[in-house]
């Protein structure tokens, strides 16, 4: 077959004749086609007899006008993508999702964001961001740095929502000294759809970096199902809670920093002493992550296995149970082998391999000195993660290995750097 | 005066939308359509989103162009996290797709090899994603009509959109409890005649759905669309039919408003109309454009096989009139009846299970006799199980009770009363004779009517009314 998608095609069947526009399939049992009534159906491959092409399909590129003029009384933000979903548009000829990207293309889907500031946009990243590695964190940093040396007021990283709170922490740690917003937007609907979560979000975004002397990294997301307001969240403390809903992200033992109103522009701060701008601050980008890091869930019926696997690792986060616990208590006969379980935690750190304790519970703070299991895990030199989120406290540790000595990152580990631990949890800290 | 339609080169296309019964098409919500107190209620907004040219869409356009807020109120005993668009769609509902398929077979379409759901942009507010989820399921049917063969160029399943409670200048409410439910959409092409043409089209392609079992019943469970032009005038699609009887009247004012306006010149628009009350339309929206559709990726593609679309040929129910008709013929009832029992399962196993009854009386038990409950004694026969009927039948079928006994002992059965049989049993023949003549002596010469008022206090439900009046004029 010599047609390609997009190709205006007849097809001669056993037992009919269909014409339309071929479509994208990878799939190999059917062809795909689009009637002109728009609807796709499939034609059993088996049973075709001919396939002519009737016109060819040539690409119209159509992008807008490139006449933004710059105005010199509104502030300058700069949306650096590292995904699709957000700058992304339905090609209603093949049904592919096409993503656009440059400032004439964002603001022709946003023209919102025109009347708010001047807007600079390109690509860091093309990518799903189950995808990222620690290596997108360094190419993440370095963009936004020559965006601050542009001179830029602020940031706006759009991001796959999946690993926007690793990808959050990470900047949050690796921006030392940051003194501008740089503010992460995701989307759980994407764009192409017209009751697509991405605007608000994105327009929220812009507002809160226009119009407040906020300075640091933070996430920009609906607060509830409605269209109405978003909230600005700390970049260490806030994580995915929900697969598929719009407020997805959720503070955890902290509280967010800031509401907007989407409809108003309404800003009101929640968190009192949010980071905010200072003179003399200046960024030192330290991006450097440690790459053999592990991230191991506790669970009933461990094996010592399951430890000894990240023996050649220089940091592993145990997501135990509970205050801080894993399986290393030996109460009856059946529990024996737990014995051998600490026994191997023991190992990976004389290996030198930095144990870190966070909770499986998410809210909440670990506490390892209530039961015996948690105080047997620090005597073998597991050390607390303190409030921290797991997931936090997975990329804090691949980054102080990245730029620290050992001892320093035992010391620094427990010790709150970027807000991502809180000495005082509060009521009304848990699932607000 | 009278339209020759023929001449004004009338072409007029129907689409009917049938509601099915079951689960919502793409999640497991059961399809209640609850109006109760909604516990759920949110706000979004939609944009219009550009098409591949560019372009947006001038119906979506126009839509995204009144910039309203939409509220979003619904029952969570028939919605989910799907409805209000905060999770993906679970995978096409089988048995609606079944049922889909069954209708494309009756109505003599092929079935495609394999189905695409796709996504259509709405932008109104009524569909809370931005879109309608739709998929074309077979192609190339017909109808039969009194004026010759209407085409059938497509049968699609769709999801049903959310119901509009209420509209201001800056904002829609939309009730979600409709949102979802199965509907399969039949378009017929534009080979209609004239008005009456296109009732008799709907009206045929309503009986065919309404021969299939999981479709819904009830006001509002059909709607028909009617695509209409004439020469020099512009195509409209009429929507929101009160009843089959209306449309005729419907179609011949919207061909006379567009007469109006060629007469006085005036420019036509491509529009959806409203049918109003009074058989006259008033104007909804522009007319959609084409291109509006694109494929929704959450859904897997759907292979037909032979094998399949055989099973289902040979699962396909009888059509609602040769059923009719089937009834009328073996039982000996009339139409009317034959109508009223057909969604009633229960008449045929009566039937064959009570076989010394006349099946004119079971039928009259299971229709009229709970319409005169109801008028006579203001009850709510609804309530009535069919195991009271098979009861109260059971004990006429074994004689202990005459037939006109039937209504009191259902009125108790729904009064939860103790039915004593001895109160009904059948007076013998030779008793009632006895008692005939006794009531003759002490009262002599009075008219047979009057010797029947007696006898039919005393016996009523004991003796059968029909023997009585044949012994009366035996005697005098």
């Amino acid at each position: 077959m010599n047609a390609k998608p997009g190709d205006r095609i007849k097809i001669t069947a056993k037992d009919e004749i269909k014409e339309g526009i071929l479509m994208p399939n990878e799939e190999t049992e059917s062809i795909v086609i689009k009637l002109d009534n728009g609807y796709n159906i499939g034609i059993g491959k088996k049973k075709v007899k001919e396939i002519k092409v009737i016109e060819k399909y040539t690409l119209k590129e159509t992008s807008p006008k490139k006449d933004i003029k710059t105005d010199t009384k509104k502030k300058t933000i700069s949306i650096l993508h590292t995904g699709g979903t957000i700058a992304s548009k339905v090609d209603y000829r093949t049904g592919g999702v096409i993503a656009r990207f440059t400032p004439e293309e964002i603001l022709a889907m946003f023209p919102e964001l025109k009347e708010i500031a001047n807007i600079r946009s390109r690509l860091v990243a093309n990518m799903f961001s189950e995808d990222m590695r620690f290596k997108h964190y360094t190419v993440m940093c370095k963009a936004i740095e020559e965006e601050i040396n542009h001179g830029v007021d602020g940031v706006i990283l759009t991001h796959g929502t999946d690993t926007l709170g690793y990808s959050a922490a990470a900047l949050s740690f690796a921006l030392e000294n940051i003194h501008i917003p740089v503010i992460l937007v995701g989307s759980q609907r994407s764009s192409d759809r017209g009751s697509s979560d991405a605007a608000v979000n994105l327009i929220c975004a812009a507002n809160f970096i226009t119009k407040t002397d906020f300075a640091g990294v933070a996430i920009c997301m609906h607060e509830s199902t409605s269209d109405n307001n978003c909230l600005i969240m700390p970049a260490c403390k806030t994580r995915k809670m929900h697969t598929s809903r719009r407020d997805a992200f959720k503070v955890v033992n902290d509280k967010a920093i800031a509401r907007i109103n989407y409809d108003t522009g309404r800003i009101d701060f929640i968190k009192k002493g949010h980071g905010a701008k200072e003179n003399n601050k200046r960024l030192a980008l330290r991006a450097k992550f440690e790459e053999k890091i592990g991230l191991l869930k506790g669970h009933p019926n461990m094996f010592p296995e399951q430890f000894k696997f990240f023996k050649n690792y220089k940091g592993l986060v145990i997501e135990g149970t509970g205050l801080g616990q894993t399986q290393v208590g030996t109460p009856n006969e059946i529990t024996k082998i737990h014995m051998k379980n600490l026994e191997a935690i023991k190992q990976i750190v004389k290996n030198g391999c930095i144990v870190v304790m966070a909770s499986q519970c998410i809210f909440g703070k670990v506490q390892m000195h209530v039961y015996s299991n948690a105080i047997d895990l620090v005597k073998v030199g597991v050390i607390p993660g303190q409030d921290m989120l797991p997931e936090t406290a997975f990329i804090k540790l691949a980054w102080l290995l990245g730029n620290c000595k050992k001892e320093e990152v035992k010391e620094l580990i427990g010790k709150n750097l970027r807000g991502e631990i809180n000495e005082r949890l509060m009521q009304e800290e848990f699932l607000g | 005066m009278e339209l020759d339609y023929s001449g004004l080169e009338f072409k007029c296309g129907i689409e009917c939308h049938q509601q099915l019964e079951g689960k919502k098409l793409f999640c497991n919500c059961l399809t209640l359509n609850s109006d109760k107190e909604p516990d759920i209620r949110f706000e979004r907004r939609l944009k219009a989103v550009a098409g591949e040219t560019g372009q947006v869409d001038i119906a979506a356009k126009y839509e995204s162009e009144k910039n309203k807020k939409f509220v979003y109120e619904a029952d969570s005993a028939d919605t989910c996290l799907i409805e209000y668009d905060e999770q993906p769609p679970e995978q096409l509902n089988r048995q609606a797709l079944e049922t889909a398929v069954k209708v494309a077979l009756l109505l003599n379409a092929k079935v495609v090899d394999e189905i695409q759901v796709m996504r259509k942009t709405v932008v109104d507010g009524s569909n809370v994603s931005g879109f309608q989820r739709t998929a074309l399921v077979a192609m190339n049917g017909f109808i039969e009509t009194s004026l010759g063969k209407i085409n059938i160029p497509t049968i699609c399943l769709e999801e049903e959109a959310a119901q509009k409670i209420e509209e201001s200048d800056d904002f829609i409410v939309y009730r979600l409890d409709r949102l979802g439910i199965p509907l399969i959409e039949i378009a017929t092409d534009s080979s209609i005649k004239n008005p009456e043409h296109a009732k008799e089209a709907a009206a045929f392609i309503g009986m065919v759905l309404r021969s299939l079992e999981n479709v819904k019943r009830g006001l509002g469970t059909i709607r028909q669309d009617v695509n209409i032009s004439i020469a020099k005038g512009s195509r409209t699609e009429i929507k929101g039919f009160q009843d089959l009887r209306s449309i005729p009247k419907v179609i011949e004012y919207e061909v006379r408003r567009q007469l109006e306006a060629i007469r006085q010149n005036k420019q036509l628009e491509k529009e959806v109309r409203k049918a109003e009350t009074d058989f006259t339309t008033s104007f909804l929206r522009p007319l959609p454009g084409a291109a509006r559709l694109y494929p929704e990726t959450d859904v897997a593609p759907i292979k037909i096989t032979k094998e399949y679309v055989e099973k289902l040929k040979k699962e396909l129910p009888a059509l609602l009139t040769d059923k009719i008709e089937g009834l009328e013929n073996k039982y000996k009832i009339s139409k009317e009846l034959a109508k009223e029992l057909i969604d009633n399962a229960h008449f045929e196993i009566f039937a064959k299970k009570f076989s010394k009854i006349e099946p004119l009386t079971i039928a009259n038990a299971l229709t009229s006799i709970p319409k005169e409950i109801k008028a006579r004694f203001n009850l709510d026969s609804a309530k009535l199980k069919n195991e009271d009927f098979e009861e109260i039948l059971g004990y006429l079928n074994e004689g202990k009770i005459s037939k006109e006994a039937i209504i009191d002992l259902l009125i108790k059965k729904m009064k939860n009363e103790k039915i004593d049989l001895k109160e009904y049993s059948k007076i013998s023949e030779k008793a009632l004779e006895e008692e005939i003549k006794k009531l003759i002596e002490e009262k002599p010469g009075l008219s047979i009517g009057a010797y029947m008022g007696i006898l039919m206090g005393k016996y009523r439900g004991k003796a059968d009314g029909s023997i009585i009046m044949e012994m009366l004029k035996q005697y005098l």
